[in-house]
């Protein structure tokens, strides 16, 4: 008979360890101690003889321009108003403009591209046993259009939107297609890459049954991927959504219409109370951006717009409420039954899922 | 005129209302197809660029380097160091600092404590003291996230100059709100076995908070983390448009100098660092969860 003690150091004895765990835990460390060391980060930097007289003249100049001349107040008002109405507004609504074509774009190419990228679909023999094993030059064919679409994703996914917003101006010229294709692909690499990883984790069953009665690969994918993984595809389609609207803010600093467009102009001529502005207008955007991905995220896992509301952990009920009064008045006969979630055949991403947007996520695996 | 309407009211509501909202930014932005395609001088240059996709520099294109110039790989090599160094400098900041708030943005230690209301000043910390500092919290990881980390690095420059430790603030203040949420939320959903336990035998809310819940939760906290490190390597790549010596700084250098196959040397540089970064975080989530 073991002591307690004994019990526990046996039970420390046998716990799963891994030298490669270890290894990687002991990298990053040295990574990130020379990172510190050797990046030049020095506080002083922050807090050297003029800082101090620099961030008081900043935020002198960050004050609204007829508060810096008069000291009123009462004067802030119609100007945050006025730049709004010249310029705010617009810049604003473009950048939302850009952040929905642009997750448009990539959500449907995505769509396209995720079947060559599944390597459950993407075989000689998808989801049969083969009678004959297929020639080696169809399996190579296959495997060659995998890892071309793969390697897409990966590098559409490396390069960030900026920089392809960059070089694409060059090409394109300073209308919205830059901005809007850049984040089309850049977001298209990353949901084409979850949405194969979806696809391939799907339960054979249906698939299957379909394929042994000839369906082409398109068929299965219409008829039963598709339909399946719906409500996954919106939750990863409006986490993207959410990004892409901070990244259109931002890309206008390049010289698009966007309200990093005005931020930029702003900075060039000293002009930070307006630059100020801008900015918190575009924080504002993402925040009304963020809520309304959340909404749209509710109804999506909750079947219906009526029951994203009587699902009572929903912080967002109050929010719903418009919505769901709309929809009653519409289905007033809709008694039970439907949309109550017991139709819903997926589980709640995670999380890590959720926000990471990206990447083998390892709750998909299980599913 | 009910049934069709019905046929709406699940997700096609929803998928109505991305196509029409893509359709009406395609009109509003007069996205004509025709537009997408670059006109004469655009296409020219296009060509150039996709060329020198294929035949990336490995020497400087410019004729006259100056004397004492280190050869092109080695500025490359310095370059990806230097934006690797700001990630991981502002990723390690970010993660210390994220799974400090995410204590505080977290409901798991509080608002189901089965013990939490045996005494008058507890229930008091429980209905009101806590629930403050939790709104609180998670209204300024909102804040800190709403901003793009190339704003806070523009507002930096404004205020103090970009120097590099500003770099690495600027892009750990959105990072640190986002991974805050992510913690607070993950730990929140952690299965509470460990804590209940943990508590039945004294152990106080934040000891079981410590010991009990983010143990349970350490395998997606360190899988977040690393996706966020991935990250960072971009926005790290980017900050080098605002003067800071990382990848992006060579790559707007040279594309304005019209050394496009300079530019493609620098794209394969940052390519390299995310792809090893992210099969390295890939080997290392698929140990830690099994």
């Amino acid at each position: 008979m073991m002591s307690a003690t004994e019990q526990v150091e046996a039970l420390n004895r046998k716990r799963p360890r891994s030298a490669f765990l270890r290894g990687s835990g002991v990298a990053l460390l040295i990574l990130v101690a020379a990172a510190w060391f050797t990046g030049g980060f020095s506080l002083g930097d922050l807090f050297s003889d003029g800082s101090g007289e620099h961030v008081s003249r900043f935020l002198r100049e960050a004050r609204p321009f007829p508060v810096q001349k008069n000291d009123d107040w009462s004067e802030a008002g119609p100007w945050a108003g006025k730049l709004l109405q010249e310029r705010g507004w617009t810049a604003a609504i473009n950048t939302l403009a850009v952040a929905i074509a642009a997750i448009v774009l990539a959500g449907g190419g995505a769509l396209l591209l995720m079947l060559p990228a599944a390597r459950t679909l993407a075989t000689p023999e998808p989801y049969l046993p083969s009678l004959r094993p297929p020639s080696p030059l169809r399996r190579a064919a296959w495997r060659t259009i995998v890892s071309l679409t793969r390697g897409l994703f990966i590098f559409l996914r490396a390069i960030p939107e900026y920089i392809l917003a960059f070089l694409l101006m060059a090409t394109l010229g300073g209308a919205a297609w830059p901005a809007v294709l850049a984040l089309g692909l850049h977001n298209m690499g990353i949901l084409g890459k979850l949405g194969a990883e979806v696809v391939e984790n799907t339960d054979p069953a249906v698939p299957r049954a379909l394929r042994s009665l000839g369906s082409s690969r398109s068929q299965i994918f219409v008829t039963a991927l598709l339909p399946r993984n719906l409500p996954r595809f919106l939750l990863f389609f409006f986490y993207r959504w959410e990004t892409c609207v901070r990244e259109a803010t931002v890309l206008g600093m390049l010289g698009l219409a966007t309200l990093g467009y005005w931020i930029q102009e702003a900075r060039a001529h000293f002009w930070y109370d307006e630059m100020l502005f801008f900015i918190l207008l575009g924080a504002g955007l993402v925040l009304i951006g963020d809520v309304v991905s959340a909404v749209c995220r509710g109804i999506v896992k909750a079947g219906s717009v009526g029951s994203a509301v009587r699902t009572r952990r929903s912080p967002l009920a109050p929010c719903l409420m418009p919505l769901a009064v709309l929809c009653q008045c519409l289905h007033r006969t809709k008694a039970g039954g439907r949309g109550t979630g017991s139709d819903c055949q997926w589980h709640e991403p995670t999380a890590t899922e959720q926000l990471g947007g990206s990447l083998a996520l390892p709750r998909i695996a299980s599913n | 005129m009910t049934r069709s309407l019905r046929w709406l009211g699940s997700r096609r509501l929803v998928l109505l209302a991305i196509a029409l909202a893509g359709a009406w930014a395609a009109i509003y932005l007069q996205l004509a197809p025709a537009d997408a395609l670059p006109g004469e001088g655009g296409l020219r240059l296009l060509g150039k660029l996709i060329a020198a996709a294929f035949t990336p520099a490995v020497t400087y294109e410019a004729p006259d380097v100056p004397d004492g110039a280190a050869p092109f790989l080695v500025t490359v090599a310095k370059a990806m160091w230097t934006t690797l160094v700001f990630a991981a400098a502002a990723a390690s900041l970010s993660t210390v600092l994220g799974l400090f708030l995410g204590f505080f943005a977290s409901t798991a230690w509080w608002a189901d404590d089965p013990i939490g209301g045996s005494s008058a000043v507890r229930r008091v910390l429980r209905s009101t003291v806590a629930p403050i500092i939790y709104s609180v919290t998670r209204l300024l990881i909102a804040l800190m996230r709403s901003v793009h980390e190339l704003m806070w690095a523009v507002l930096f420059l404004a205020a103090i100059g970009l120097t590099p430790l500003a770099a690495v603030i600027a892009i750990a203040i959105p990072y640190t709100g986002t991974l805050a949420k992510v913690f607070s939320e993950v730990i929140d959903e952690v299965p509470r076995d460990a804590a209940l336990a943990l508590r039945g035998s004294g152990a106080s809310p934040v000891q079981v908070y410590l010991f009990a819940l983010l143990p349970r939760a350490a395998p997606d906290v360190i899988a977040y983390a690393l996706y966020r490190f991935e990250c960072a390597l971009r926005s790290s790549a980017i900050v080098g448009f605002f003067g800071i010596t990382t990848l992006g700084y060579y790559i707007k250098q040279s594309f304005e100098n019209a050394q496009y196959h300079e530019v493609w040397t620098y794209l394969y540089g940052l390519l390299i660092l995310v792809v090893v970064l992210d099969a390295w975080s890939g080997a290392i989530r698929r140990r830690l969860v099994r």
